[in-house]
């Protein structure tokens, strides 16, 4: 694909840009405003002033000399941190998680920036590291870069917005040079962890019958013998791989260790996660289980886009939203009364423009001729995807409810800001793409 | 930096691309499968009636006192309005509410002013007033047809039984508000939850708010009811009964013996840190806050000046004057600073620099061994030991072992820390340095110290027990509301020990018993009832001829069995005529409680000059 660039100006990018951003205006108006037209939120107001200057800042950020930003992303990057602590204590409460840091009106959520400080400061250290990007230490070191803002964010608690953290880090980490198998160790950990966890709650709630192996898990006892014993396998493994450097002990070790920081961890997530939390995994599997709870906002948000149909019901006339049907329209479910009201064309369009801006950053990372800003697009575009993928599929319920926002549509002056930020430092290392 | 081609993998790119392709074909073709393929069930689904829910408020537990017989919080039944803003006609929204204001009281702005714009065209009830009559429902049911869309159901209101008693104490509640809901989102509570706003509703309210309920009825995509069979419920759970520490009977009395001068008394048991009466003056009526649209009894009782929402045992820091003695006291014996029997000369004054320090009898009071002093309340003796004998850092050890400067983390929100000044706190907040001159006022209880009466009520019971503190509190028990067992009983918590000597304690405990027998409060303690140890102290603030009148005892100071004492602090603040009251107060509450008499009783059996005054003076 060649660009249609003025000046090496990345127009395409550009366009796709505005119009995604126009179009959550759009529908952050639709759903601030009921059947008989009253408008009774001035959200959009707000979004339209967040999106001017985040344009402003997108030209800003596209005209100066990313290695600016380079030399600096250690700072920015402990600032953000800094400030992520400062929000544990000074923080202000917003659906139960304490991620606002303002004063008067004026707020910021921190975790939004500290996304785009964390790759930037990442893709600054794996491109300076990149003969020792293969060493098991250094790779431990790199992914911990990410870890830290992770656990600030978890404290807050926001489980959603730490989440994508992970992802994003290894798929820099991975276009970076990381080993693959140090890459599927965290993946496979990740999700054993995540179905040890969920395998209690499942034995309530969906099997509803007692199923006699699972007390190995739920039983104190029971589940450190187990641990004890993985544990035990696995340290036996590895003396022998570092005695006699067989490969079947290597991978014997490998899996071993999977199995057991999966049961170590999942017996702390069962003690750390709240009744709430479990509740949204579980209707996640399946939301009848509490139609009419945690399992509402799914099958309220699949009804608005099912019912869309085809060329969807036309602007401001989605019935499931405007009676208020759809809970957090402007913010978390924004793609439910766009699916609503446009229908499968809209989305279709929707789909497009995050494609382009998707296929265009991959374009960058094929084109330019440093690594710094090969890894730091792709720390962006996958964070642009994860949100996109998380959020969408929340709404037609292919992905738990995280309550992290569509990036360019939803509601939100740190999230739009941040995303903008990143599409003008995208269209900075395009610029630069043959300096060097 | 590297120069030349970047050495990422091509492939590493590619499948990374595909990735992100095949999310975004395999969401594209659930969408169309949703939006194209099941487009009918969907449109069907979302225009069909639907189940929707709609709270049932549990009932709020019931507060006692410790004597379990008759609640002094309790609910009333009362009635909600609701407006179904959907069936309103267009045109008449407005001559509505005007209609309904004359009825219900308020503006009509104020009740448009309920109802978000964004629930215009709904079906779903909105709450516009609470705390409703049976009466004025029976006229809205029987003029019906001109109030299209106004509905009402049963919402309980709570009922402070005693009003302005123990208001202090037991808070009030409210309707959620926006910023609380966003502290207590994912914890039960909702919009239209009633929640504890302050004292023991806020500190206890999980335990007394219960568990909502859930009805699910039938309705249409507007909210519009189908028909009126409930399709099922989930009853609420009651709220569970607290029983409080406080004896109503003992509460009553301490609140008439303090009459209506502003100050404070609590009663409590050091044995286990029970507050069995907390008084603060001036109050307020808790039932007052019930109708949130009766916002102007709130505004006036916030404006007033007498600040009737403090509670001015907990909250209020005064300097303890005279009686920070008995830590002085305690601080002499324990390092032995000087023999006890030797004595000090009072000649009226104390020099020290180029200060004069007055003694608070002008001609002096001559002799004074510790025991005296205390008793005469010898301001030059304390000087002398404090400026000379202990120093300021040995008073400062003292006073933080016996608890000042610290919150005592009763069981009510809003609990100040009282300050304990140091040559460190000094140069901190005054960014001056500590002078001999702020020891010797220091030693006297005046200066930069604070203290909030709570801490008081410690100090003495630290005397009392000869080291052991319990922390102080308010709930004794939780109990079912159904059947009344006991499914919690708080046990004591030791909030502090010290390692000062048994023997030091019993030698305060003398001197305080003769501050009673021979000291300043003999004249004014004259209940035969029970033997009395304290102090008295008057606080200087800077207002001529008016004083902070303290009183902090305990008794009886015979008695072998510690459970049977009480620890008793009275504060009259300097703002009120001068008449000595705290220990005045003091005496008639010691004589009620011992005697087993109300204060009228005490009044009729106890002949003391200040009552017989204060009967001709009747309030």
């Amino acid at each position: 694909m060649r660009s249609k660039s003025i000046f090496g100006f990345d127009l395409l990018l550009f366009i796709a840009t505005l119009t995604l951003v126009s179009i959550g205006i759009a529908f952050i108006f639709s759903s601030g405003i009921t059947s008989t037209g009253i408008i009774y939120s001035r959200e959009y107001i707000k979004q339209i002033i967040w999106a001017i200057t985040g344009i402003a800042l997108l030209i800003l950020f596209a005209s100066i000399d990313y290695a600016l930003m380079r030399r600096w992303s250690l700072r920015i990057y402990l600032g953000f941190a800094a400030l992520l602590f400062a929000t544990l204590f000074a923080g202000n409460v917003v659906n139960g998680a304490k991620s606002w840091l303002g004063v008067w009106e004026l707020g910021i959520q921190p975790s939004e920036f500290c996304k785009l400080a964390t790759i930037l400061y990442l893709a600054h250290i794996l491109d300076k590291y990149s003969s020792q990007i293969k060493d098991l230490r250094y790779f431990i070191l790199f992914f911990g870069i990410a870890l830290i803002p992770v656990g600030l964010i978890l404290m807050q608690p926001d489980l959603g917005t730490a989440a994508v953290y992970i992802p994003v880090a290894l798929s820099m980490l991975f276009i970076a040079g990381a080993r693959t198998r140090h890459i599927l160790f965290i993946i496979l950990t990740g999700f054993l962890l995540v179905f040890l966890t969920m395998l209690p709650p499942y034995e309530i709630y969906l099997a509803k019958r007692t199923i006699p192996a699972m007390s190995l898990l739920t039983d104190k006892t029971l589940a450190a013998y187990l641990i004890a014993a993985v544990g035990f396998i696995c340290a036996l493994a590895l003396t022998g791989y570092f005695l006699i450097k067989k490969t079947y002990f290597y991978w014997l070790a490998f899996f071993s260790m999977i199995l057991t920081l999966a049961l170590a961890g999942s017996f702390v997530f069962r003690g750390a996660l709240k009744e709430y939390q479990i509740m949204r995994l579980i209707v996640f599997l399946d939301p009848n289980v509490d139609p009419r709870g945690a399992g509402w906002n799914i099958i309220q948000s699949v009804t608005a886009v099912g019912s869309g149909g085809l060329w969807g019901k036309g602007f401001l006339k989605g019935t499931q939203s405007h009676y208020r049907y759809i809970p957090q329209q402007s913010t978390d479910f924004i793609f439910s009364i766009l699916s609503e009201e446009w229908g499968f064309a809209g989305v279709t369009l929707v789909f497009a423009l995050f494609l382009i801006i998707i296929i265009r950053g991959i374009f960058i990372i094929r084109t330019t001729k440093d690594g710094f800003a090969a890894i730091a697009s792709t720390g962006i575009i996958m964070m642009i995807f994860f949100h996109f993928a998380v959020n969408v599929g929340m709404a037609i319920s292919l992905m738990p409810v995280t309550g992290i926002p569509l990036f360019f549509l939803s509601y939100g002056g740190s999230s739009l800001w941040s995303v903008l930020i990143s599409i003008g430092l995208l269209m900075s290392f395009y610029l630069r793409r043959f300096k060097i | 930096m590297h120069s030349g081609d970047t050495a990422l993998s091509k492939s590493r790119i590619y499948f990374m691309a595909a990735l992100i392709v095949a999310v975004f074909s395999v969401y594209l073709i659930h969408l169309f499968n949703l939006q194209v393929v099941n487009e009918e069930f969907y449109q069907k689904r979302a225009t069909q009636v639907t189940q929707r829910s709609i709270p049932i408020y549990a009932q709020r537990g019931e507060i006692f006192d410790r004597n379990y017989d008759t609640p002094i919080v309790s609910n009333i039944d009362s009635f909600a309005i609701d407006i179904i803003p959907g069936e309103v006609p267009d045109g008449e929204r407005d001559s509505l509410y005007r209609r309904l204001a004359e009825y219900l009281g308020g503006s009509a702005d104020d009740i448009k002013r309920r109802i978000p714009l964004s629930y215009a065209d709904l079906y779903q009830p909105v709450e516009i007033k609470s705390g409703i009559t049976l009466e004025t429902i029976t006229y809205l049911a029987e003029h019906l047809e001109d109030f299209p869309g106004v509905t009402w159901r049963n919402k309980p209101i709570r009922n402070y039984v005693e009003k302005e008693t123990l208001a202090h104490v037991l808070g009030y509640v409210g309707d959620i508000t926006r910023e609380e809901l966003q502290v207590l989102y994912n914890k039960g509570y909702s919009y239209g939850s009633v929640l504890g706003k302050s004292g023991i509703e806020k500190q206890y309210d999980l335990l007394l708010r219960g568990q909502d309920g859930k009805e699910f009825r039938t309705v249409d995509v507007r909210g519009r009811k189908v028909g009126e069979a409930l399709v099922s419920e989930e009853p609420p759970v009651l709220g569970n009964n607290i029983v409080l520490t406080i004896d109503r009977h003992i509460q009553s009395l301490c609140e008439k013996a303090l009459g209506q001068r502003i100050g404070t008394v609590l009663v409590t048991k050091p044995a286990t840190g029970e507050i069995l009466a907390l008084v603060s003056y001036p109050s307020f009526d808790p039932n007052l806050f019930y109708d949130t649209s009766n916002t102007e009894a709130f505004r006036q009782l916030s404006l007033n000046t007498q600040f009737p929402f403090l509670n001015r045992a907990i909250q209020s820091q005064y300097v303890p004057a005279s009686a920070y003695k008995i830590i002085m006291t305690t601080a002499i014996v324990e390092e032995e600073v000087i023999p006890l029997n030797k004595t000090i000369l009072c000649p009226g004054y104390f020099n020290y620099g180029d200060r004069v320090f007055r003694c608070h009898k002008h001609s002096g009071h001559g002799h004074l061994a510790l025991f005296g002093a205390l008793a005469e309340s010898c301001d030059v003796y304390y000087y002398t030991m404090g400026a000379e004998y202990l120093g300021i850092e040995r008073i400062v050890d003292f006073s933080r072992r016996f608890g000042l400067g610290e919150p005592t983390g009763i069981d009510i929100p809003g609990e100040s820390a009282g300050i304990l000044p140091s040559p460190g706190w000094k140069s901190k907040i005054y960014n001056d340095r500590w002078q001999g001159g702020d020891t010797v006022n220091m030693s006297i209880g005046q200066g930069f110290l604070a203290v909030t009466p709570i801490q008081m009520a410690n100090a003495v019971s630290m005397i009392v027990n000869e080291g052991t503190v319990y922390k102080p509190h308010l709930l004794k028990e939780v109990r079912d509301p159904v059947t009344g067992d006991v499914i919690e009983e708080i046990e004591p918590e030791v909030l502090s020990t010290s390692t000062i000597r048994p023997s030091t304690f019993q030698a305060v405990q003398r001197a305080m018993r003769q501050v009673i027998t021979e000291g300043t409060a003999r004249v004014v303690l004259t209940t035969n009832a029970t033997t009395v140890a304290g102090k008295t102290g008057t606080g200087e603030i800077g207002i001529d001829n008016h004083w902070h009148s303290w009183f902090v005892a305990y008794a009886p100071f015979d008695s072998a069995n510690p459970d049977d004492r009480i620890v008793l602090v009275v504060l009259v603040e300097a703002v009120n005529e001068w008449e000595w009251w705290a220990p005045k107060a003091a005496n008639i509450i010691l004589h009620g409680i011992f005697s087993r008499m109300n204060y009228d009783e005490v009044r009729a059996n106890l002949h003391t000059w200040y009552l017989r005054a204060e009967s001709q003076g009747e309030r």
